[in-house]
């Protein structure tokens, strides 16, 4: 039985997941025009590169690694700009302050967040899986869809905990924030093989680019659905392994920065700056 | 006393002063948090990014291909369209950051300037960095990728004015976002960013538009950039790449360049005019809302 003082402690940080979960949850169904500029646009925007490989008349199993991809960007975004970036979006406007008043851990928002993010992103990479499998008939091999799914569950995680990560980097950030999250789309596109496997950069690059947990998971998925024809990375036996390595040290490097951060930025006083 | 007529909001000298110090306020917003260098490298990233995520999306379909007309095709398509992305959805991003981040919409909207033409003007600042990402590009595949861009024939005059031409489209097509911005939430911005990619997929950007549907075809037939980009290929390459648009002469290219250009900013006065209304009586410009 745990003492009653960490009873409490569990109990408010678990209502702050909840709490902060909800507001997401909530409004990714308020918002109509979230839903449609969330899951109908970017599918359309997706499908310009499944045409490109149409155009080329590649084997429709490259439409499939698009459609993967497409998917997963969803997600990669939402932790760029809704995890990496927001506490600079709460500080713009004068809401991390209670953040930082409140008396719960920073890393239980921000679970809340990643929690809450995870489920909105999804419709969208549900949008995206439906619409590829009924419209463009790319294969998507149900039978192996289980296995496929636990590593995306292992992936999200590191994925996220590395948006904790990048989180506490942006905490003290001004407008570079922006700059800096849409230096890591395209360019993590590129190097995640978002729409192509990964391996077509050489090792060198591809291996570098593996620290990514989203590259290797992505890697890892592809094989499990389309074996040998996915020009896997790596053995996909050592990748959940890795999965759970990257996790486990995302979450404590997360911890521990973010308090480095918050201590600095309290000793600054740049928790507070507005419109930097 | 009445101000001297050239400073009367509308007039035209007073327009083209409200543009310039909002491009100015635009380009320090966009450039002034970084070292020159530093911002180049922002700047010149997302470019070069997704033109090597084409050539490898061709390389490893063909690897004979990647620098052969395909590759050509679809670069030159992704490299141009860069404009479209950063300057319309630019446009409208400006409300966003104006109304909710820095809360100072509502003075620009209460000084005696034209809101139409503040936002063009922050659009100009946009301009000025697609330039440089789309000339980073061009050099880049040029140079490093060596594909045969522009002939000692290419009329680079011409390029220019097609380019300024398709610009005007679509900086309007940002004043019909940035009314739409001005009456939904922040995080429709989604909703303009899809509108992009949209764009990017019906106006055959990255393929031949023959390769898309047939609906999807004739709806590409009634965008002013299917035929802008086709034109931009026509003058750097000096040939047609589009089957469905080989019949149409280069002039024809120019005229539904220029009609259409009208008629985007025709109702997206309009429009604007309509969002800003809905705006003011719903109380929605100094609005805030984020999740």
């Amino acid at each position: 039985m745990l003492p009653a003082d960490w009873r409490e402690r569990l109990r408010l940080n678990w209502g702050a997941v909840q709490a902060r979960a909800r507001v997401r949850i909530v409004a990714s169904w308020r918002e109509k025009s979230w839903i449609i500029g969330d899951t109908v646009f970017p599918f359309l925007a997706m499908s310009a590169f499944i045409l490109v490989y149409r155009g080329l008349h590649a084997p429709r199993i490259y439409e499939a690694f698009v459609v993967l991809g497409g998917a997963m960007i969803a997600y990669w975004n939402n932790v760029l700009w809704s995890m990496a970036s927001q506490f600079f979006w709460e500080k713009e406007q004068g809401q991390l302050q209670l953040y930082m008043m409140a008396p719960v851990s920073r890393m239980a928002i921000l679970f809340g967040m990643a929690l809450g993010g995870m489920v909105m992103t999804t419709s969208r990479a549900i949008v995206i899986l439906t619409g590829g499998v009924l419209l463009y008939h790319v294969p998507l091999p149900l039978d192996r869809a289980f296995p496929a799914f636990l590593l995306f569950l292992l992936t999200l995680g590191a994925v996220y905990g590395l948006g904790m990560i990048l989180s506490s980097l942006f905490l003290l950030w001004g407008r570079e924030v922006w700059h800096t999250a849409t230096l890591f789309q395209e360019p993590i596109h590129l190097l995640s093989g978002f729409y192509f496997p990964v391996r077509a950069l050489g090792a060198v690059t591809a291996g570098l680019a593996s620290l990514l947990p989203i590259t290797l998971g992505l890697d890892g998925i592809r094989q499990i659905l389309y074996g040998k024809a996915a020009h896997g990375l790596i053995p996909l036996v050592w990748i959940p392994p890795l999965q759970v390595l990257l996790l486990v040290f995302f979450l404590f490097l997360a911890h521990r920065s973010l308090a480095l951060m918050e201590n600095l930025g309290k000793r600054e006083g740049r928790l507070t700056l507005r419109g930097g | 006393m009445s101000p001297p007529a050239l400073d009367r909001p509308g007039t035209l000298r007073r327009q083209a002063d409200v543009i310039a110090a909002s491009a100015w306020l635009g380009w320090q917003i966009d450039a002034n948090w970084a070292d020159p260098f530093t911002f180049l490298v922002f700047s010149i990233a997302k470019p070069l990014a997704t033109s090597l995520i084409l050539y490898f999306m061709v390389r490893i379909v063909s690897p004979a291909s990647a620098t052969g007309d395909a590759f050509l095709f679809l670069f030159l398509g992704n490299t141009f369209f860069l404009y479209v992305t950063e300057v319309m959805i630019g446009i409208s991003w400006a409300v966003f950051r104006d109304r909710e981040d820095y809360e100072t919409l509502k003075y620009v909207y209460l000084a005696p300037i034209p809101l139409r033409s503040y936002l063009f003007g922050r659009g100009m600042a946009k301009m000025g960095t697609a330039t440089l990402g789309v000339t980073v590009a061009l050099l880049f595949g040029r140079f490093v990728l060596h594909l045969p861009i522009g002939t000692p024939h290419t009329p680079w005059g011409l390029v220019v004015l097609a380019v300024l031409l398709g610009l005007v489209a679509v900086a309007w097509l940002g004043i019909v976002l940035a009314g739409l911005s001005l009456v939904v939430a922040r995080h429709s911005i989604n909703l303009n960013e899809g509108l992009g990619g949209v764009l990017y997929l019906l106006s055959g950007a990255v393929f031949p538009i023959e390769v898309l549907p047939g609906f999807a075809q004739r709806i590409s037939l009634w965008l002013p950039f299917t035929y802008w980009l086709e034109l931009l290929r026509r003058l750097i390459l000096g040939r047609s790449f589009s089957k469905v648009l080989h019949g149409v002469s280069d002039g024809m290219l120019w005229l539904v360049l220029v009609l259409s250009t009208v008629g985007i900013a025709v109702f997206a006065w309009v429009w604007f005019r309509f969002c800003e209304h809905v705006a003011r009586s719903r109380g929605l410009i100094d609005w805030k809302t984020n999740y």
